[in-house]
């Protein structure tokens, strides 16, 4: 047998639990097998447990355990870096917890945050910065303008408060109530400095960000804002929210 | 062009380190951590910004730093992957660290990683690929590697050679360094059942330029679990290996259970005694 052919089948082992082993293969190296698949699960759901602290608190590390060894079943580790073995774990609990969509919405806002805390460096542009780059723009180039965000933003939406359970989450007794919202809402995550954070969003702006985070330039926000909330309010709201987030430390450039 | 490891040989250097570990970050990010170096986990630094790589930067300020991976996975018959390694020269152009170590071991297939360091067969096949695998990693390094003897919970029936004959092997075709872990050595002894001491014999002295000292799990099958002090049997090893090596880094693994600092430091300090006593007795 080859390397290669031996190294697939030694992964398929680890893999899966209930996979034969090599005829011939005495107790003792089975045995060592047992390890080594011990070690694998141990080491990933670890590292998913670092990553989704607080939803392993809201759903309990038995059920947390359960829940990432089947993610880790379902999508095994291709990458080398531990940081992404938690890709998608959001979709697998929307799954295992059809009932309690809290949960998955939680998930979402961890990754988003894990993202973040690694994302590239950026330099936000400030007020003074902003005017320095647009000062010579023609109406033309207003309309044309990039936004550019900061590494590691994104948009999570969700239909409960997660404010108020990240929070209770990070306290040393937390409550159970409903977190439910009247409404869906978009959590707002990026990095200001060093530090992952996040902040509810309303309509326009999520539409606003949305439209951003996608490529469209500053002109054609304005027309998505104009279209779904009237000329006044749409073009109003499309200069508040670039000040917005010019103070919020969430524009890396301007460009045309 | 290829790197030879020949002419650019990795300096010696003598000295008593740790890891950084979180718990300990705020002594080491002041400076005030009583080591001649630190050793961190490359994978842990390989991303694109954020606390990690500012913490790593102002520690490098204070100390010298190595960078250890767990990923490297020379021992993959699919190769190794280009884009780790060029990541990886990234991290090391910008930390410009002591040396670049990783184990010897494979870590992944083309379809999956199993962020555990497998055991190799210890074959001549598997010693190929090993080989072209570090020359490889150390052309795009542009640095010689050094590579640790990994601990392991099972043998092959396919094995042609010895782990020590396999690494000396190894060491003498591609040229890189070695990271002599005296406690896998012992783990790898009991589980196997082979002479800790032959084993070490065995190796290319001149190579090692860097010593791990750990703690693990007694049991039928010993682990290799760094949540423990090291134990009697491998500080003795330790000693016994001293006489044997010249200057070498000496660095404390703790990756779990970590105790406070100063628990760490105490056990440095054994370690310098006991490297202190061996090369007194072996200049006798």
């Amino acid at each position: 047998m080859t390397l290669a052919r031996q190294q697939a089948a030694f992964m398929a082992q680890v893999l899966d639990e209930e996979a034969a082993l090599p005829p011939g293969w005495d107790a003792r190296r089975a045995a060592g097998m047992a390890v080594y698949r011990n070690n694998y699960r141990t080491a990933l759901v670890e590292a998913m447990r670092a990553t989704y602290e607080r939803t392993a608190r809201w759903v309990g590390e038995a059920a947390f355990a359960r829940a990432a060894a089947h993610h880790l079943i379902l999508l095994p580790p291709a990458s080398w870096t531990l940081d992404v073995v938690g890709r998608g774990f959001s979709y697998t609990l929307a799954e295992l917890f059809a009932r309690d969509p809290e949960v998955p919405e939680l998930a979402a806002l961890e990754w988003a945050m894990h993202c973040a805390f690694t994302a590239a460096d950026a330099v936000p542009l400030d007020g003074a910065g902003l005017a320095a780059a647009t000062a010579a723009f023609s109406d033309e180039d207003w309309g044309a303008m990039q936004v550019a965000l900061v590494p590691g933003t994104v948009l999570v939406p969700a239909r409960h408060n997660l404010a108020a359970l990240w929070q209770a989450l990070g306290e040393d007794a937390f409550a159970a109530p409903d977190y439910a919202l009247a409404a869906p809402t978009d959590w707002l995550v990026w990095r200001e400095g060093l530090n992952p954070v996040f902040r509810q969003t309303d309509a326009a702006e999520a539409l606003a960000l949305a439209a951003v985070l996608r490529g469209a330039n500053f002109g054609d926000m304005c027309a998505e804002l104009v279209a779904r909330f009237g000329e006044a309010v749409g073009v109003a709201r499309a200069g508040a929210l670039l000040g917005q987030w010019i103070g919020d430390g969430l524009v890396a450039a301007v460009s045309r | 062009m290829a790197h030879d490891p020949m002419a650019h040989d990795i300096p010696p250097f003598s000295g008593f380190g740790l890891g950084l570990r979180r718990e300990h970050y705020p002594d080491f990010l002041s400076g005030e951590a009583a080591v001649d170096f630190v050793e961190v986990i490359s994978e842990n630094f390989m991303v694109d910004g954020g606390r990690p790589l500012a913490v790593l930067e102002q520690v490098r300020a204070h100390y010298p730093v190595i960078l250890h991976g767990v990923s490297l996975s020379v021992g993959s018959a699919h190769g190794v992957d280009t884009d780790y390694l060029a990541r990886l020269r990234t991290l090391a152009d910008r930390i410009e660290p002591l040396w670049v170590s990783d184990h010897l071991c494979w870590t992944r297939t083309s379809a999956h990683n199993s962020h555990d360091l497998l055991p190799l067969p210890y074959t001549r096949e598997a010693l190929d690929v090993v080989c072209d695998n570090i020359g490889r990693a150390q052309d795009a390094l542009g640095r010689t590697i050094l590579l640790e003897n990994p601990s392991s919970y099972l043998t092959f029936p396919e094995d042609e050679m010895a782990e020590w004959e396999f690494i000396a092997a190894m060491a003498q075709r591609t040229g890189c360094a070695l990271l002599l872990d005296v406690n896998n050595v012992h783990v790898s002894s009991r589980n196997h059942g082979f002479d800790a001491d032959a084993y070490i014999a065995a190796l290319p002295h001149d190579r090692v330029r860097q010593v791990h000292l750990a703690g693990h799990t007694p049991g039928e099958i010993v682990i290799d679990t760094h949540d423990r002090a090291v134990c009697d049997d491998v500080w003795a090893l330790y000693q016994r290996t001293m006489r044997l090596l010249g200057p070498v880094a000496t660095m404390i693994e703790r990756d779990d259970a970590i105790p406070p600092l100063a628990e760490l430091l105490v056990e440095l300090d054994q370690a310098r005694a006991l490297d202190e006593g061996a090369r007194v007795r072996e200049a006798a």
